[in-house]
């Protein structure tokens, strides 16, 4: 009997630590697959031998030559578009965001179910259709080509209080009966934002500061369609994928864009990995509310 | 069909049981479509009640009223000013008065009337030339606008919309004041509505804002995209510099779903680039969803120590733009990329591989890829659940006797799937919709020969999103075409959603997750 | 100090249900009056309207002589403690307690003396500058008082506000709260659903079903003189033994027939009955499980019962009897009244004899349920 234990035990240790090792090496495998392309881009980026695409990984011949001819072509005003737009994005679009949810948590006011339904509908039309007239109207005033700064904004900020569902979800789970003694306490509603729900709430506002700031750095559609492609008026998006729009500019800018990929990956992933705890809990929460 | 009851349906096997639910499903196919029905009529019943009950209303307060509120039908506001309520009315009165300068005052080149007046011809002259006598010469003079009088006649259309709303306000308010002084309470005073907007009508202050940018960046467009679709607008009619587009009813419905349109068959292509849209979408999502809740549950077991180190290395795809990723992983399986490289110096290959120029290769590698993409996000939405399951689940299934292969299916996978049932119906319509993972690493390429002719250069890896794209920002440009394209992709995922909606208990009630 | 009056209030929800129906009460003055029925019953919704909480459907609220149906909450001049105590986790107890007087724009020193005030009587001074989340439930319990506390409030409502804590500390938080109540000397509105708070807090109850109130009235004449069966049943505990009999007539006395006995009704109810000359009818039968008493074999009105379950409380027995025809009744004896070898024969299955007490038997009337000896009957 105490023999038989003894066996189950050890076996049951045994198989342990053997999925244990399985379960190592398959995360190995997959780290080193996860980590391949940035420990590729990065190494390109310093090549100096070749511009184009070669079939090794190592440099040759080391060098800064690509950063530093990244500042003579358009790149820098390229990044200076987005820094811009995305600073502007985040700060009203997190204001617009906040606002639409907070209400649709909140309030219970008479079209408040039929307005949550309209909005549901209005975002399964692919907001791209949106984007050909508008890109007409923006022409009209002038704010699209290389002017496309003040477009781009608009377009991305107009329409963001169709993105409430991630941070109604978290108001959600703050409970009422904080507003209501609150409100008996003597507050008014705006109050009851400023002064209970807001503090509350900073998990959910450094979220959507968050995926509102690195929403246009990473967005190429209507960049592409406000900008035109012309050169003054792209962000990196648009911009470092016309240095690869055909062969032949990539066989001259392979290099160039891998360091521009870098230079535009490290602050903004910095930036991520530092907030990486409210962006796990926003989007764990998001997922589960719907 | 037999209906049990439930120590029936509990007492029969269990091949029987799933026929029985199967069959109960299908046999409430026709009441679901028949209650749809239903709910449409009794939608225009109520509304047909509902208009009728304001044109009374509207009428017996006009005849009860007292003077100010009859001036208060054609001068809005009159009546809340002259009860002391000067903001509320001049709020009415304002508006009001921007009306009637819009639509008759001419603002630029016509009044609102004007383009509404045009709305149906969408302009009559178009761009000609004109003979100039005095220098001799023949010079292009431009007419109408279309696009113009399209935009403004929806704009017009809205206004017109919005104005009757807000005069019916503007009478039910005559009628809510009359009431209360009847009752001998005092109305509020403009200072007391300025308070309640940041307190009980706090909601409208919040919603103004957002709600403005949604009507006029979204919905105004959708309306107007929508319109389109039944024009021939497209780079060659752009309405003004070159010619004027015009109505042409379902025409271009007709175009997309018919075989022979002077030799191209328009609808074969859309039929191909449907079904890759949603056989993408569901591997897409699904690949993803099952090895995200797989390498959640490796990272997270018992016993592995380096649970943050793994996460890191994952999240790291999403704090990297996504267009830097896909680019670059894309020029690495090119011809003459580093996988090519690698696997010709390791003597795995003779000739590269053309992992993007062979159709059914290039949908794999799509799908692949897009794993790689993936993963990282469903990991960690699957480690938020995993953490929420109630651990003693896990400990009753253990002394009933549950290994972990039964864990897993019997508790694990019907909690993710009850939780996650509307993340996955969302995932599921925004990877039909994932145009940056199709763009940027095929640009929707190898093409297909067969699909020439129709707009755009439609390729096999081409989703609905991506051809719409293509069709707006190539050569030729039918906006017209896109539009239809547009419309039906709402109508695909509107389908879809109802569906998983009817059928996921899950999705239904927004307040079950309060 | 005020009053409050409620008129015809009624709440409807947007889905038609109808959760108070015209709901009538005149709280006086300094009056503690407790709002108590099963859950969904109405009384929180009731008491929401009360505080500005709920939109009031149709009637009026009034306190101090002023309708205050379209004031906002903070407006009504009144100070609430929640079931969940409600207190803003990202402040210390201080600033919770001095939120609403910040409010106020009230100057800080004056803040200072009425939070340290509050806190003393509390008993929390020790904890100022804690958060809520590092805080025991009874000492949340304590914060959310005092937050309702230094509003000087004209009423004082209270919503469940001793359900989350377990059943020794809402013990002594009940008596702390009568203490509270002799300290502040102001109207209070408390709502539960335990009906020992309700008769131990209150100097009226209101006692709520589906949104009707079945009966106001002091705690005793809830007890003594229940108005329905609902009431009967809800007040007091273990539950009242109920069932269908016959109420008998003859020579001027009243007896009741219950299982093949007869029982004279004696005292301020056969009074009553032959006050009002009630008639010989059928009736449900009320009577208290302490009603019931041990009787002898053969003894005039013994009834013989079977014993299932007896639960041992210490200083009383609840002795779970069925009688022949399988009614089940609940007895309860006082342990003193019992020798021991009686009480080591209360096993499963023992045979006892008992019979009722003639002066506090209650009638309902099995059509209407109500008392039928009640004034409005």
């Amino acid at each position: 009997m105490n023999e038989r234990v003894e066996k189950r035990s050890m076996g049951l240790k045994a198989s342990r630590a053997l999925s244990n090792t399985i379960i190592y090496i398959l995360l190995i495998i997959m780290s080193v697959i996860w980590l391949i392309p940035f420990v590729c881009i990065v190494l390109q980026s310093f090549r100096v031998e070749s511009t184009w695409q070669v079939g090794y990984v190592i440099p040759q011949q080391w060098g800064f030559d690509n950063y530093i001819k990244l500042w003579e072509t358009n790149f820098p005003k390229w990044y200076l578009n987005t820094f811009i737009i995305a600073l502007v994005v985040a700060v009203v679009q997190t204001i617009i965001v906040l606002c639409m949810s907070y209400t649709l948590s909140r309030f219970r006011f008479k079209m408040r179910a039929g307005l949550m339904r309209f909005m549901l509908i209005l975002g399964m039309f692919p907001g791209m259709l949106a984007m050909i007239i508008l890109y007409r109207v923006l022409d009209d005033l002038g704010m699209t080509g290389n002017n496309s700064l003040p477009g781009l904004i608009l377009v991305y900020v107009a329409s963001s209080g169709m993105g409430y569902y991630v941070s109604k979800g978290f108001f959600d789970t703050i409970p009422k009966s904080l507003d209501e003694a609150a409100r008996v306490d003597g507050a008014t509603r705006a109050q009851v934002l400023n002064k209970i729900i807001l503090p509350l709430a900073k998990p959910i506002v450094i979220y959507t500061i968050l995926t509102a700031f690195m929403g246009p750095w990473g967005d190429f559609v209507f960049a592409r369609y406000v900008s035109q492609l012309k050169p003054l008026g792209m962000n990196v998006a648009v911009g470092l994928q016309s240095w690869l729009a055909t062969d032949t500019m990539t066989f001259n800018n392979y290099t160039l864009f891998c360091a521009g990929g870098v230079i535009v990956a490290l602050p903004v992933a910095i930036l991520f990995m530092c907030l990486q705890r409210y962006y796990v809990e926003g989007v764990t929460g998001g997922a589960v509310k719907g | 069909m037999k209906k049990y009851s439930d120590l029936e349906f509990l007492a029969l096997s269990k091949g029987k049981k799933f026929l029985y639910k199967l069959a109960s499903f299908f046999a409430s196919i026709p009441r679901g479509v028949a209650n749809l029905f239903l709910a449409i009529g009794r939608f225009f019943k109520k509304l047909g009640i509902g208009i009728g009950k304001e044109f009374a209303e509207i009428v017996t307060t006009f005849t009860r009223g007292d003077w100010k509120t009859k001036l208060s039908y054609p001068v809005m506001g009159f009546g809340s000013i002259a009860r002391g309520q000067v903001l509320r009315g001049l709020l009415f009165l304002l508006f009001e008065a921007v009306f009637f300068v819009y639509m008759f005052v001419p603002i630029g080149s016509k009044t609102g009337a004007q383009w509404l007046s045009l709305l149906p011809t969408l302009g009559k002259v178009g761009p000609h030339m004109e003979y100039n006598a005095v220098l001799d010469t023949h010079y292009p003079v431009y007419g109408d606008n279309s696009f113009k009088i399209l935009l403004y006649g929806v704009l017009t259309l809205f206004f017109i919309v919005a104005f009757i709303y807000t005069w019916r306000l503007n009478v039910k308010q005559n009628k809510i004041s009359e009431d209360i002084l009847r009752s001998g309470k005092k109305l509020k005073s403009s200072g007391d509505d300025l308070r309640s907007l940041v307190d009980e009508q706090f909601y409208k202050t919040l919603l103004a804002l957002p709600l403005l940018g949604i009507v006029v960046f979204t919905v105004m467009p959708i309306v107007f995209m929508i319109l389109v679709a039944f024009t021939n607008y497209d780079g060659a009619h752009n309405g003004y510099s070159n010619s004027l587009f015009t109505w042409v009813g379902m025409e271009n419905f007709k175009t997309m779903f018919s075989w022979d349109v002077g030799g191209v068959n328009y609808a074969a292509t859309f039929g191909e680039v449907l079904s890759w849209t949603l056989i993408w979408a569901f591997f897409a999502t699904f690949t993803n969803y099952f090895l995200g809740i797989f390498v959640a549950m490796m990272i997270n077991k018992k016993g592995n120590h380096l649970k943050k180190m793994w996460r890191t290395i994952l999240i790291l795809t999403i704090a990297i733009p996504q267009f830097i990723s896909l680019l670059y992983v894309s020029r690495m399986f090119s011809i003459n990329g580093l996988v090519n490289g690698a696997l010709q110096s390791l003597h795995l290959t003779t000739a590269p591989i053309d992992f993007w120029g062979t159709p059914k290769l290039a949908r794999i590698m799509v799908i692949i890829i897009n794993i790689w993409i993936g993963i990282p996000y469903l990991m960690l939405i699957a480690t938020g659940i995993l953490m929420n399951i109630p651990a003693d689940l896990y400990e009753s299934s253990r002394i009933d006797g549950a290994n972990p292969w039964q864990q897993f299916t019997k508790i694990t996978l019907p909690y993710m799937l009850f939780i996650t049932g509307p993340y996955l119906l969302t995932s599921f319509t925004g990877n039909m919709n994932n145009f940056n993972v199709i763009y940027l690493l095929t640009g929707g390429g190898p093409t297909n020969p067969a699909a020439s002719g129709t707009a755009g250069t439609v390729g096999y890896t081409d989703l609905l999103i991506t051809w719409l794209f293509k069709i707006t920002t190539g050569s030729e440009t039918k906006y017209y075409l896109a539009s239809v394209v547009g419309i039906l992709v709402f109508v695909v995922v509107a389908i879809i959603s109802l569906i998983v909606y009817s059928l996921l208990p899950s999705v239904k009630n927004e307040e079950d997750f309060q | 100090m005020a009053s409050v009056k409620l008129t015809k209030v009624k709440k409807i929800y947007d889905n038609k249900v109808v959760a108070v129906h015209d709901f009538d009460l005149d709280i006086k003055d300094k009056e503690f009056v407790v709002f108590v029925g099963p859950s969904g019953c109405g009384k929180s919704t009731t008491l929401r309207m009360i505080a500005g909480l709920e939109d009031i459907s149709e009637g009026t609220v009034e306190i101090d002589g002023e309708v205050v149906n379209d004031l906002q909450p903070k407006d009504r001049g009144i100070a609430m403690v929640f079931q969940n105590y409600a207190l803003y986790p990202h402040m210390t107890v201080y600033d919770n307690i001095a939120f609403s007087l910040r409010l106020q724009k009230v100057p800080e020193d004056v803040i200072y003396e009425k939070v340290t005030n509050a806190a003393e009587i509390l008993g929390i001074t020790d904890y100022l500058l804690r958060k809520p989340r590092a805080l025991s439930g009874g000492q949340r319990q304590r914060v959310a008082i005092g937050r309702a506390m230094v509003r000087n409030s004209k009423v004082f409502l209270m919503d469940e506000p001793l359900s989350n804590l377990d059943a020794k500390l809402r013990n002594q938080m009940r008596a702390e709260i009568i203490l509270l109540r002799q300290k502040l000397d102001t109207t209070f509105i408390y709502v539960t659903h335990d009906q020992t708070e309700a008769m131990t807090l209150a100097d009226r109850i209101v006692i709520m079903k589906d949104g009707y109130i079945m009966q106001v009235g002091t705690p005793e004449e809830c007890f003594d003189m229940p108005k329905n069966l609902f009431v009967a049943e809800f007040i007091g505990a273990p539950k009242m033994n109920v069932l269908k009999t016959e109420l008998v007539k003859e020579g001027g006395k009243y007896y009741v027939k219950p299982f093949g006995v007869k029982l004279e009704v004696t005292g301020e109810k056969g009074h009553l009955l032959a006050e009002k000359n009630i008639d010989s009818r059928e009736v449900i039968l009320g009577v208290r499980p302490e009603h019931i008493v041990l009787a002898k074999e053969g003894e005039p009105g013994a009834i013989p019962v079977v014993l299932e379950v007896n639960e041992m409380m210490g200083s009383e027995l609840h002795l779970h009897v069925f009688t022949e025809d399988g009614t089940r009744l609940i007895v309860r004896v006082p342990t003193i009244d019992l020798t021991h070898e009686q009480r080591e024969n209360m096993v499963n299955g023992h045979k006892l004899f008992i019979t009722f007490e003639g002066k506090v038997m209650h009638f309902f009337d099995p059509e209407t349920e109500k008392n039928f000896l009640t004034d409005e009957a």
